[in-house]
């Protein structure tokens, strides 16, 4: 059957019968590189033409659809056009800061790649504490911000970082939360076992309404740290031009540009891993001919869906909900997300521990 | 010199060159970025050690919280060079002596113990995973982690005291 | 196990308990200073007596936690001296808009110093040191107003972070040289290697901070003139009373072997806290200076007891930090009354202050003549404890000098006295109408300035426990 794991050992094979292991293992890592980056090149495409074409089907408008059919290479051409713009570095700005900003997001987002189970046996890097390594590594993105922010030598740009940094480290503590309810649930950190233990049924199904909170929680507190409407505090623009990233012009723009873009996929790719059972599909109970239909669709397809459904759900809050303000926010989250996600934190573990889920 | 090696080497050049940028760059920002850089070579050397939870931890806390809170702090400050105050030269003269004579008789006391023929167990032992480590912190050491806890919560009653108004 | 426990622990337990009873009494509808202030007296009062009952001695945790008699008895002592604080400082107390935030502050510091008591390897040790400080430095700065109390915090946070790295530094370095963190097991293995030796000093330089012995005493004097006095008679007796508790146990117990080390070290710096510390209590003005300068020479007369390195000197230093409770708390006291009432913290505001105010200057007088250590009162007993524990060792060019100092400090407890009895002046210090609550406090203060001195089964209790 075609599948990527399929792929993947064909090649491993056929790399360790030319090569010795450490060349092989070189040549392994060079070839996940290229897929890495070829993956964040394809995803910045085809969500920020996703992006436009939900934004115009929910305003009733078309969108862009003049750059080949029906719109769809417009994104394309927006890449041409910024690559070749000049890149320019305000005065009075820290140099080095300035340019060094953009490629710190880009590799934390490129690092955030390295546990995510794109399909069945297809896993970068399997390690024993993923869930963790998660949140770890996006946490580095605050400091790319605020380093940008900060490097350009300039009041919205300032302003901007110092929101996001303040709305990133409040909803982290939410989403890490959220994500400790399933880990409590499974017993392991790892994301290989958090979806193996989902084989018979995902964690949304299986573990009643605590476990719907949590997805709920989760989803609510990475909209803000990627700081995506209406969480968009950071970049508002009709206070603060463009946030922390006013003064990027050319490709370093389109890098931060991206990176926004990968981490939505990103949390999106991990909270259908977490809650909606990352590849698995979709099994009910003991129905057999139901799942064996069910497994013919390839793992990857599974993964992709959901991943896709969740960033539709992220982009269809940007397009229905009004901007908060800085002290609504902070409410929200303090006030309500926190005290609530711990509550039910409390109440998986009891669940978890009686054993009433599924 | 196999890969841990080299690694231990890579590390340990980074986190004292991140150590010393920190101590000798004019501008805050910069110390505290090149903090985060020293952060982040010491979970190195956790994960070396086998310890990959806390070197995880150390970043979520360190890098990720306390160093993004001290970078809103300066930012919000607008420290920079000119508000750098001017050091006395006898002063800085004092401090390197001082400084000079610490790292002698460190030299001195450790060249002279047994230490030197020890070595770290490195990628061995499982006591930094995160099973046994939970398991530790609530039974040998539940006394620490309680009284840790109630610091921080005197810690945060203190703080809530003298930052809110009147 | 769980009666172990809670048996054991029961010191602990019941400052936690109070604490988070004053927590949620914050959380729930504000209750008036008024009716707030006696309630916390009460809970204080009944966790003194507490401490009376239910004692045994044992180990929990495998040696972490420790408590023998002895212990229980430091705790006694550490808590009556925050009971006599909560009366002596009734007047500021009062005017506090967070009166259960400054409680339960104090009442975490103090669960530090207990747990620091008890503590049984140097994770629990350094864990509740921390505990121990950082509130406090929150409390210094409750004078929210006052731009020098922040200074005064910040002069503490800072000094006591720093003096924390060297302590983690220290121990780091003691459990790569030896493998252990466990006091039991330390002594085993301590050979007197340089390695040893240098964690040895920067232990010893954590310790001399958080006592102020000089050269590490130069936050004292500003943190104790900043803060409120409530907070700087908490630090000068309290803070300073629990770490030499765990001081002389840590040097006694723990570094035994490595005695030939640490007895030059507190001779030496015995005599230069004494000194210094004199000197500059000579030319203070402000009163809390002047008690800053005089607890840090007192801390030198207890360097002095401990160089004994016998049970003697164990005993005389109990005793003489139970003096101590009394004598510096009765001084903090009158001062806390008339600041308080009058805000005047200048000596020279005393003078005459006995015409005025006859019950304040007489408890003020007994103070100063406990501290200096003149005979009727029970300082005088606590010195001359602390001086031939000292100077069993036979080393009597070191007890001169002791001797010296005593004579120096008593010129400048007699300089208050003389100012308060016999100078003229014209505007003295009105009728001071004082709070019945800090009489009782300043009447207990006085009494046990007197009574410790001369009954002598106190001495002989504590000598039993040792």
């Amino acid at each position: 059957m075609w599948s990527f794991s399929h792929i993947a050992n064909e090649m491993h094979e056929g790399l360790s019968a030319t090569f010795n292991p450490t060349m092989t293992l070189i040549i392994e890592m060079v070839i996940a590189g290229v897929a890495v980056i070829g993956l964040f090149a394809g995803l910045g495409l085809v969500l920020v033409i996703m992006e436009r074409k939900v934004s115009a089907w929910m305003q009733i408008r078309l969108g862009p659809n003049r750059v080949g059919p029906k719109g769809m290479l417009q994104s394309l051409a927006d890449t041409l056009k910024l690559i070749v713009k000049e890149g320019l570095t305000p005065n009075g700005a820290d140099k080095f800061l300035f340019n060094l900003a953009p490629f710190i997001a880009m590799i934390v987002a490129m690092l955030l790649m390295a546990p995510i189970a794109f399909a069945r046996d297809f896993q970068l890097w399997d390690l024993n504490i993923g869930v963790l390594y998660v949140s770890a590594v996006s946490s580095i993105m605050v400091i790319s911000i605020l380093m940008a922010g900060w490097a350009s030598n300039n009041k919205y740009s300032l302003m901007g970082a110092m929101r996001s940094g303040a709305q990133i480290v409040s909803y982290e503590l939410s989403a890490g939360l959220s994500i400790l309810a399933i880990v409590v649930l499974t017993g392991s950190l790892s994301l290989s076992d958090i979806i193996h233990s989902q084989a018979d049924g995902w964690w949304i199904f299986k573990g009643h309404i605590p476990v719907l909170i949590a997805f709920v929680t989760f989803i609510i507190a990475v909209t803000a740290e990627t700081n995506r409407a209406p969480f968009d505090l950071a970049e508002a623009e009709s206070e603060l031009t463009a946030g922390f990233h006013t003064e990027y012009s050319g490709m370093k723009f389109a890098l931060f540009f991206l990176a926004e873009y990968v981490n939505v996929f990103i949390v999106c790719a991990i909270g259908a891993t977490l809650f909606l059972g990352g590849w698995m599909p979709f099994h009910i109970g003991n129905w057999q001919g139901f799942n064996h239909v069910m497994d013919y669709i390839p793992s990857s397809l599974w993964f992709f869906g959901k991943t896709f459904f969740l960033i539709f759900v992220i982009m269809w809050f940007r397009w229905t909900f009004p901007r908060l303000r800085i002290d609504q926010l902070l409410n929200l989250e303090w006030k309500y997300l926190l005290p609530i996600s711990m509550f039910n934190l409390l109440l998986v573990t009891l669940m978890a521990i009686m054993g009433w889920h599924f | 010199m196999n890969v841990t090696q080299i690694l231990f080497w890579f590390l340990s050049v980074l986190a004292l060159f991140g150590a010393l940028m920190v101590v000798t760059s004019k501008n805050p920002v910069h110390s505290v970025l090149w903090l985060i850089a020293t952060f982040f070579s010491i979970s190195g050397h956790y994960i070396l050690l086998n310890a990959q939870f806390l070197a995880i931890v150390n970043i979520i806390v360190y890098a990720g919280a306390i160093m993004v809170l001290f970078l809103f702090v300066i930012m919000l400050m607008n420290l920079n060079k000119t508000t750098e105050p001017k050091k006395n030269r006898w002063l800085k003269l004092a401090g390197g002596v001082a400084g000079g004579c610490l790292l002698l008789v460190f030299i001195a006391a450790l060249k002279s113990s047994e230490i030197t023929q020890q070595t770290a167990e490195v990628k061995t032992g499982d006591i930094g995973l995160i099973k046994n480590l939970g398991r530790e912190l609530f039974s040998t050491y539940v006394v620490p982690f309680e009284i840790s806890s109630i610091l921080f919560l005197s810690a945060m009653v203190g703080a809530v005291v003298i930052g809110k108004k009147e | 196990m769980l009666k172990d426990f809670l048996i054991l622990m029961k010191p602990e337990l019941v400052v936690t308990a109070i604490l988070f009873l004053l927590l949620f009494i914050k959380i729930g509808k504000g209750i008036k200073n008024e009716t707030m202030l006696p309630l916390i007296q009460v809970l204080l009062l009944a966790n003194f007596l507490l401490g009376f009952f239910f004692n045994q001695q044992g180990v929990l945790f495998e040696g972490a936690y420790s408590t023998t008699p002895l212990i229980v008895f430091q705790k006694n002592i550490l808590s009556l001296g925050v009971y006599l604080i909560s009366l002596l400082c009734t007047d500021w107390l009062k005017k506090s808009q967070n009166l259960p935030e400054f409680f339960m502050l104090m009442l975490s510091a103090l669960l530090g110093m207990f747990f620091m008591i008890s503590s049984g390897n140097l994770l629990i040790f350094f864990l509740s040191l921390e505990l121990a400080t950082i509130p406090v430095a929150a409390m210094a700065n409750f004078d929210l107003d006052k731009k020098i109390a922040s200074e005064a915090a910040m002069k503490m946070i800072l000094s006591s972070a720093f003096s924390s790295g060297i302590l983690l530094f220290g121990i780091s370095l003691l459990y790569g040289a030896t493998g252990t963190i466990s006091f039991s097991e330390l002594p085993q293995l301590l050979d007197g290697s340089p390695l040893q030796v240098l964690a040895f000093v920067f232990l010893f330089t954590a310790f001399a901070f958080k006592l102020s012995i000089v050269p590490f005493h130069l936050w004292t004097a500003d943190v104790y003139e900043g803060s409120p006095i409530a907070v700087s008679s908490f630090l000068s007796v309290i803070s300073k009373g629990s770490v030499a508790f765990i001081f002389i146990s840590t040097l006694y117990k723990v570094f035994q072997p490595m005695h030939d080390v640490w007895y030059n070290m507190l001779v030496i710096l015995a005599i230069a806290t004494m000194v210094i510390g004199n000197l500059f209590a000579i030319r203070q003005q402000n009163i809390k200076r002047f008690l800053a300068f005089s607890s840090i020479a007192q801390v030198g007369f207890i360097l002095v007891g401990i160089s004994s390195n016998d049970h003697t000197g164990l005993t005389s230093v109990v005793y003489f930090v139970l003096i101590y409770v009394f004598s510096n708390l009765a001084a903090f006291g009158v001062a806390s009354v008339i600041s308080g009432q009058t805000g005047k913290e200048n000596i020279d505001d005393y003078k005459g202050l006995y015409k005025t105010n006859p019950f304040l200057s007489w408890v003020l007088a007994l103070a100063l003549f406990s501290l200096a250590g003149i005979p009727p009162t029970a300082g005088f007993f606590g010195k001359l404890f602390l001086v031939t524990a000292g100077a069993s060792n036979g080393s009597y060019g070191f007890i001169t000098v002791v001797a010296l100092n005593l004579i120096v400090s008593l010129y400048y407890y007699l300089r208050i006295i003389r100012a308060v009895f016999m100078d003229k002046n014209e505007q003295p210090i009105d009728k001071i109408k004082i709070n019945p609550a800090a009489k009782l406090g300043l009447l207990i203060c006085g009494a046990g300035i007197i009574l410790v001195g001369v009954l002598s089964w106190i001495y002989d209790y504590i000598n039993s426990l040792t």
